[in-house]
């Protein structure tokens, strides 16, 4: 059996910053009618790839080459949409008051002049089509903010190939680039955008998937690429391959679990920090205890009120009723300041709108916490601030271990590391993470869980509230799953598996 | 001695840090020559000036009168910058000023009361603006720029209601001597009260929690309020600030003129943004900072008193502000964007 041709070819590409190689020469097949998976730790070149291609860098060697001709570099800033490339990114380009219809008019009109009319009869009726060939089950004047997020990177994805139909007619052939669409999906709607990449493969379409997540890219992909330091690390056809030959591909070293330890949980004290009947706006009279020495882990499904509960705990959202007690006393109307005098913090899941700021440095951030501890507010004393973050820099292996680097240029886990770095500095008793390893990188995501075991082994406890349940396997000593905002089961120990989890988060829609 | 004397500090710390690369880097970092660009224009305008005009441009009394002219114009910058820092623009503060101008000249001149009671009275005037546009702000959670706007609107409103529409002169010259004719080496004495607000004002940015923490703010209310910041509180403070910079500006320039008309405060709305923003391009680069503001109000100044004298009439003036708050802005992107690209290249630099 002969391989067809690749559609996209890319050999040889380099790319370079201020001296800094970020891509030193990596080759990439996309074949038509197969889904192409694009792997890879954080910083290894994926996002850098994706920037030549869509135009908004130039490479500065190697070849890129679509369906047989090669294409000379620059791509200028339309990339290579032109030569049939469509481009899904992560936060998916949508705007939240528009409509469907609105969005996908945009596409065809993009070049014209301002002053043509839009045919929105011809609009619609392309847009219906459209949906309706992908069987996607959306209305066209629905606007963006009122459809799940699984329905909102359907719509990109069709806007995508959409807009290519347009461009050179439709049919097969075309060559879809998906950067991580997954990562703000509910895990149980997932299914629902594969099932549409499935569609486009049927149709002879080439479709390149980057992610982080390993179970996901082994089960839809036909073949996956690695990257790793700017090289490719190898190709293998996803039949056949298991979780432990990526690992390898991408760390270069074997897969270890951060060994979890008996949980020391002293039950016998009052709990650190418990809430009685809380409700909020999923939640429904939940009772929930942490103990000291033990990491709680909280899932569910989208919807089901895990991701809520620890703002609500935290006092970052006001609960509608109910108590929250740290360590025994009733605290009367939590809020951020009051819960962090009683030692309990929170992380929140996004780190760049709610976790640091951005735009301040990472010497900056990691002092808010410390502002008033000095002087009473009165005069900050930086010098003894600086010293304690370059010292929680190095000791949490931060890059670059430089207090002065802006918060916003360090890569996803090196902010992870930073921001559960500033609050561990706090000496707290109650940690609340919320999706802690998202968009982290293999190798950040096992250090990020040996400093929770560390902490909790000093006797903190942690609620850890994430949709991954190989997360949860591989360092909860116990699982709440909400379900309609209840508990609807509590997994301990050796119990918790994938498997277990997975039906308890499932039995109430499988019965 | 010397080298023995400096050893000590750093063995005390992290053995990491004190290796002489790290060292290097870290004290490299902050030395971008764009922070002090400014400044070096700043000279050749002066030099320029000095060799085109030397008979008017270099002398005591036009450095003096440069110097004193804008205390007004930068006391209302300083107050700015305090809710600029927490991302909130203050568009009530010129016609808070005027108010303050007028109040100073209704209660002193047309009822005749003491000028130090009519100055607390007037300052606490415009304290009040200050406080409702806070809770304005604060309370409903509405977009500061529009509250503002409206509010200095009525503000100028009854800033005509008070007047009568007409020009009030005859202050007492106790407060013109107060801010003005008092000079100290050869500067009016205002100046240096202006200096001292400058002082405060980078005390509290660079050294107190409330400045780090408006400086929070204005990055993103989330971050701030999740770490414990009580955002709403500290940006109704930072407009009440910036209303009370408004009402003191506001008594020195009554003090300054010895009158009040109902008009003239607004042509200070623009300048004052200019000097914020142009400001935010010296020293500390895309931060609204104290000194940035004093060098930039005095490099505007600078301009348009050279070109005032070498002829240019009085339109200079708006062409200069207009042009270097649009300029101010564009550097600080273009600035921020190259500063942005270097710090980017460092930080993937695992080295």
């Amino acid at each position: 059996m002969t391989a067809p041709a690749p559609l996209l070819a890319v050999t040889g590409l380099a790319k370079a910053f201020n001296g800094v190689p970020a891509l030193r020469g990596v080759d990439l097949d996309v074949r038509p009618g197969e889904v192409h998976g694009l792997l890879g730790a954080n910083g290894s070149g994926k996002s850098t790839l994706i920037k030549i291609l869509a135009g908004f860098h130039d490479a500065d060697g190697g070849t890129v080459t679509v369906g047989g001709t090669t294409v000379a570099g620059p791509f200028g800033a339309r990339g290579l949409r032109d030569h049939g490339l469509g481009f899904v990114h992560q936060d998916l380009g949508l705007a939240g008051t528009s409509t469907v219809l609105e969005h996908m008019a945009l596409d065809s009109h993009g070049d014209a002049p301002g002053r043509r009319r839009v045919r929105w009869k011809a609009e619609r009726a392309r847009v219906s089509e459209l949906l309706e060939r992908f069987e996607v089950d959306v209305d066209p004047d629905a606007t963006i903010d009122t459809l799940s997020p699984v329905q909102r990177a359907m719509v990109a994805v069709v806007r995508a190939v959409g807009s290519q139909e347009l461009a050179s007619g439709s049919g097969g052939g075309q060559i879809l680039i998906l950067d991580e669409p997954t990562v703000f999906l509910p895990r149980h709607e997932v299914g629902l955008l594969f099932a549409l990449l499935g569609r486009l493969r049927e149709r002879g379409d080439a479709v390149l998937l980057v992610s982080h997540d390993l179970d996901e890219i082994l089960e839809v992909t036909d073949r996956v690429t690695v990257f790793r330091n700017g090289r490719t690390a190898g190709t293998r056809t996803t039949e056949g391959s298991t979780r432990d030959d990526l690992v390898q591909l991408i760390l270069g070293a074997r897969d270890e679990h951060v060994a979890k330890g008996a949980a020391m949980v002293r039950s016998d004290r009052p709990a650190l920090l418990s809430a009685r009947g809380l409700c909020g706006a999923r939640v429904r009279d939940l009772d929930l205890d942490l103990h000291a020495g033990e990491v709680v882990g909280l899932t569910g499904l989208a919807g089901s009120g895990f991701e809520e509960l620890p703002d609500l705990l935290f006092g970052a959202r006001q609960a509608t009723a109910g108590r929250i007690e740290h360590g025994g006393t009733v605290v009367a109307r939590p809020t951020p300041a009051r819960s962090m005098d009683a030692g309990v913090v929170l992380i929140p899941a996004d780190r760049k709108g709610q976790g640091g700021a951005l735009g301040l440095s990472v010497l900056e951030n990691v002092s808010l916490p410390f502002l008033t501890e000095r002087a009473g507010g009165l005069h900050v004393d930086w010098k003894s601030l600086d010293r304690r973050a370059q010292g929680t820099c190095d000791r949490l292996g931060v890059v670059p271990a430089n207090p002065h680097a802006l918060f916003g240029h360090l890569s996803g886990g090196n902010q992870q590391k930073a921001l559960l770095g500033k609050w561990m500095d706090t000496n707290p008793q109650v940690m609340l993470l919320a999706e802690p390893t998202q968009g982290v990188d293999i190798g950040a995501r096992r250090e990020i869980f040996a400093l929770i075991r560390s902490a909790v082994a000093q006797g903190m406890a942690v609620l850890c509230a994430t949709s991954d349940y190989e997360q949860l396997v591989e360092m909860a000593d116990r699982v709440v799953v909400l379900d309609g905002g209840r508990i609807s089961a509590e997994v301990t120990g050796s119990d918790i598996t994938k498997d277990v989890l997975a039906s308890a988060v499932y039995a109430e829609e499988a019965s | 001695m010397r080298t023995t004397r400096s050893e000590p500090p750093v063995t005390k710390v992290d053995p990491v840090t004190s290796t002489p690369a790290a060292q290097a880097k870290r004290r490299k970092a902050p030395a971008e020559p764009e922070r002090f660009a400014l400044i070096g224009v700043w000279a050749v305008l002066i030099v320029a000036f000095s060799l085109v005009v030397p008979q008017t441009f270099p002398t005591a009394a036009n450095v003096s009168n440069m110097l004193s002219s804008q205390v007004v114009l930068l006391i209302l910058a300083i107050g700015l910058l305090y809710p600029l820092r927490a991302g909130d623009y203050d568009l009530s503060v010129a016609s808070t000023l005027n108010l303050s101008t007028v109040i100073v000249a209704i209660l002193n001149v047309q009822q005749g009361w003491n000028i130090w009671v009519t100055v607390i009275v007037a300052i606490l005037a415009s304290l009040l603006v200050g406080v409702i546009n806070g809770v304005v702000v604060t309370v409903f959670d509405i977009n500061p720029f529009i509250v503002t706007l409206g509010m200095g609107t009525v503000v100028q409103g009854l800033i005509y209601l008070l007047s009568d529409t007409s020009t009030i002169s005859g202050i007492d010259r106790a407060l013109s001597s107060a801010v003005l004719t008092r000079p100290f080496l050869g500067i009016p004495v205002g100046f240096y009260y202006a200096i001292v607000l400058v002082a405060v004002a980078w005390y509290v940015f660079d050294k107190t929690a409330f400045g780090q923490r408006l400086l929070f703010i204005g990055q993103s209310h989330d971050v701030a309020r999740l770490n414990g910041v009580n955002v709403p509180a500290l940006r109704l403070r930072a407009l009440i600030i910036s209303a009370g910079f408004a009402g003191i500006a506001g008594v020195v320039y009554a003090g300054t003129t010895a009158s009040a008309d109902p008009v003239s405060g607004a042509a200070f709305l623009l300048p004052a943004f200019a000097a914020c923003f142009l400001g935010s391009t010296v020293l500390r680069i895309g931060r609204f900072n104290a000194w940035g503001t004093l060098i930039a109000v005095y490099f505007l100044v600078t301009g348009i008193t050279g070109l005032q004298l070498l002829g240019a009439e009085q339109y200079v003036q708006q062409l200069f502000y207009g042009g270097a708050l649009v300029i101010a802005v564009i550097l600080s992107k273009l600035v921020r964007n190259r500063g942005e690209r270097k710090r980017r290249a460092e930080a993937a630099d695992p080295a």
